[in-house]
């Protein structure tokens, strides 16, 4: 037989049978909720067919976090495991800047860890998706918390009416400004204003400071926009600085605080006053140049004033001081991470979902009638929190009072507000954003056209 | 009655005719169907790890395919292809995928051949020198990519401080925060990661060219240009086709060196297709563009291997 007739006749049979099968429907998507399947299956029937086994069975459970206080961790699931010795924990960490796509990935391909952090900018994303458990269907005591969580961070964590997460820690972003490097330049107080800002980096850049602001705006970092929305809000007084009540946006219009903030962001670059670094920076080499004395002004989440005034860590040590974002309004952004569940647990049966719960309410709820872990990452860490009576506890105000002027604290806390148009499309949004701020900044397209596709990618993703 | 077969194997000394033909015929099918059999299996691996998939990607293309609503997937036809082509991103991508490839392709393809003529010379350290090279090529994109971060960094990096030492510029350069010196930098750092392949490639097409040929140019008094051009270029054609082929299919595919390096920043300066693509699903969600433009950057590699395939056809 003709040898290529028969490599044809088999290539074109399997072809035939390959695009028969490639052309069936695309991935076959749950027809149900985890939840409602859940609620479906009649407890009974499943207790006669598998007992619910006794306490001290074995339970797994897998933890994914990004790598921020990876011993902390450690040990804080150490200890709870001490408290629960049948239950074990799992923990896996990943770099922050690569965090959002590799969960992503992972939930995507139906490979999800059991209890993760959460953001919540990434919130409306991932629930939409059913890729996380509202909490409060499975862990009682997660509506107990609601009352005492700060009014930004319980809405970060809420979506549909439901909560999806306790939170790890609850933060602002802050404006932050060199004492020293201030004094040193004959500037005695701190700047109020952008324009105070402006003026003050030119007399520091004068005195030999080559860039005297830097900001953490690599397009990877997730701190950015966030940054970025903070100079909107405090240029803006009272809601809707972006977008209006039906989620409109309102920022493309000269001389919105948007455009205030674009027009001032513009005039820093191109006047060197701005390190073009900047748009490459991440988080951790911003504190790094501002350790090392390199720029006076920047804007970062409040955690890190403790790691920038720790005795020790540098020339400025105890020099870095808070200022309330300079602005009309001098309001700022809270956001907040939170733990969270993801249907993997629902999928495994209710002993799965009790230890679940255990652990949920150890990290991020009372463990003996005490926010435990909360309060160990707020006096060991800084970080900042959602729960309010913690601003009472006497071993926070002592913690924070080394790296920090409480008073300002606690004002700019006040002053904070979630970030608006959290929505299922707010992720996609953001991260186009951040190319488009680029742009601008960098003098590729005026500021208006950076605003206008702006607003045309949130139409668009409204849209759809 | 039973017959007889006359001098045959003593296993078929007791056959009937009928199970001999009965036999026979087994062996025939067998025959026949053997080469089927034999073929098939390879071609169900392949049917299962490449046709299949590719095929369900196409077809997932066709279809609205947002990761947030996994139960919503309505076919809007060729939508996702026309939304991907005619945004101002796609094209933007192709344009610097274009400049990208163009860049390294040179680059990399003249390195090489430097490189190899000065390893293919009577230097002492050649043999040393072959390892070497091979190193920046043994070493993962990624980790590759970490290096030029680290010595492009505008606050501490290597090259700054060289460059800041020897007095060549009064301040630090922000290589990969300016958008043409971000291009360049991404440009460079694949240049250095695919160069010694290159290299590798051209000094094997050297050391087959018979030392005669050299022989006799130079008995005829050719300069070494003249060598060059005359002897050495030409025979290398075949090795040089193969070299622009892989090294335009690297570039065009290229990903991870972005991802680590750039991010696809500042701006979308150095968002290059497929940058666009994992952007497009990893980042904006949307898996139906991001296999579209998958499908899209598979026909310009195929178009792009056809053409090759060709040249090298009319030059055999």
């Amino acid at each position: 037989m003709n040898k290529s007739k028969l490599l044809v006749k088999i290539i074109t049979l399997l072809l035939v049978l390959g695009m028969i099968t490639g052309c069936q429907p695309p991935a076959p998507a749950s027809t149900e909720s985890p939840a409602a399947a859940e609620t479906q299956a009649p407890p009974a029937a499943a207790e006669t067919q598998a007992p619910p086994p006794a306490a001290t069975t074995p339970i797994e459970l897998s933890f994914v976090t990004w790598s921020y206080g990876v011993e902390t961790i450690a040990d804080n699931i150490k200890k709870f495991q001490e408290l629960y010795p049948n239950i074990t924990i799992k923990h896996k960490d990943y770099s922050w800047l690569e965090y959002h796509d590799t969960m992503v990935a992972a939930f995507a391909a139906d490979n999800a860890p059991d209890l993760l952090y959460g953001s919540d900018h990434w919130l409306q994303e991932w629930a939409s998706a059913g890729w996380l458990e509202p909490l409060e269907d499975h862990c009682p005591s997660v509506k107990d918390y609601s009352s005492e969580l700060a009014p930004y961070a319980l809405e970060g964590m809420t979506y549909e009416g439901k909560v999806y997460g306790l939170s790890y820690y609850a933060d602002t972003m802050d404006f932050v400004y060199n004492e020293k490097l201030l004094k040193d330049a004959g500037i005695d107080k701190a700047p109020e204003t952008w324009d105070d800002v402006y003026t003050m980096s030119k007399t520091l850049k004068e005195k030999g400071l080559q860039y005297p602001i830097i900001m953490a705006w690599s397009q990877k970092e997730g701190a950015f926009p966030e940054a970025w929305t903070s100079m909107v809000f405090s240029q803006h007084e009272g809601p809707h600085a972006l977008f209006d009540a039906e989620l409109k946006p309102v920022f493309n219009q000269e001389g919105s605080a948007a455009y205030q903030v674009m027009d001032w962001l513009v005039k820093v670059y191109s006047e060197g006053l701005l390190d073009p670094a900047s748009l490459t920076t991440a988080e951790i080499d911003q504190v790094k140049s501002m350790q090392a004395g390199q720029h006076a002004f920047t804007i970062f989440p409040q955690y890190n004033m403790a790691e920038v005034n720790k005795p020790g860590s540098g020339d400025y040590a105890g020099q870095f001081k808070i200022a309330l974002m300079p602005g009309v309004s001098h309001s700022t952004v809270g956001y907040v991470r939170f733990y969270a569940m993801t249907p993997a647990v629902v999928k495994k049966g209710p002993e799965y979902i009790d230890a679940a719960c255990k652990f949920l309410d150890y990290f991020g709820g009372k463990t003996d009638g005490e926010y435990k872990v909360v309060k160990r990452w707020a006096v060991e860490n800084g970080l900042g929190f959602a729960q309010l009576p913690l601003f009472q506890d006497p071993d926070v105000i002592a913690a924070f009072s080394k790296w920090g002027d409480v008073p300002t604290i606690e004002q700019q806390a006040k002053l904070a507000r979630a970030k608006e148009g959290l929505t299922t499309w707010y992720g996609t949004w953001d991260v186009f954003a951040r190319a488009e701020i680029h742009k601008a900044i960098l003098g590729e397209i005026p500021i208006m056209d950076a605003l206008n596709n702006m607003a045309n990618k949130w139409n668009e993703l409204k849209g759809q | 009655m039973a017959i007889q077969l006359p001098s045959v194997a003593s296993k078929e000394k007791n056959m009937t005719i009928a199970e001999f033909h009965q036999s026979k015929r087994t062996v025939k099918i067998w025959d026949r169907f053997y080469p089927y059999f034999s073929v098939s299996i390879p071609v169900l691996v392949i049917a299962l790890f490449t046709i299949y998939p590719v095929l369900y990607a196409v077809r997932i293309s066709f279809y609205r395919y947002l990761l947030t609503k996994p139960k919503d997937h309505p076919f809007i036809g060729f939508m996702n292809y026309k939304e991907v082509i005619t945004s101002y991103y796609f094209r933007n991508s192709l344009i610097n995928t274009a400049i990208y490839t163009m860049a390294v392709v040179i680059g990399v393809t003249l390195f090489g051949l430097i490189v190899a003529l000065l390893l293919n010379s009577k230097v002492k350290t050649a043999n040393a020198l072959k390892i070497i090279i091979l190193l920046p090529w043994a070493i993962p994109a990624v980790v590759g990519g970490l290096i030029w971060k680290w010595i492009l960094n505008s606050d501490f990096g290597i090259l700054n401080g060289i460059l800041y030492s020897l007095g060549l510029i009064k301040d630090y350069i922000p290589f990969l925060a300016n958008p043409n010196l971000a291009k360049i930098s991404l440009i460079m750092a694949a240049i250095w990661k695919e160069g010694p392949l290159a290299a590798i490639f051209f000094l094997a097409g050297l050391q087959l060219i018979p030392s005669e040929l050299y022989e006799a140019a130079r008995i005829d008094g050719g300069s070494s240009w003249k060598i060059f051009r005359f002897i050495t270029l030409p025979l290398l054609r075949p090795i040089m086709l193969i070299v622009v082929i892989y090294e335009t299919l690297t570039a065009i595919l290229v990903f991870d060196l972005i991802y680590v390096l750039t991010g696809g920043g500042p701006g979308d300066s150095t968002s290059l297709i497929s940058w666009f693509a994992y952007a497009e699903i990893f980042k904006n969600l949307n898996l139906g563009h991001g296999v579209a433009l998958a499908v899209i950057i598979a026909l310009i590699t195929l178009v792009l291997i056809l053409i090759y395939l060709r040249i090298i056809r009319s030059e055999e």
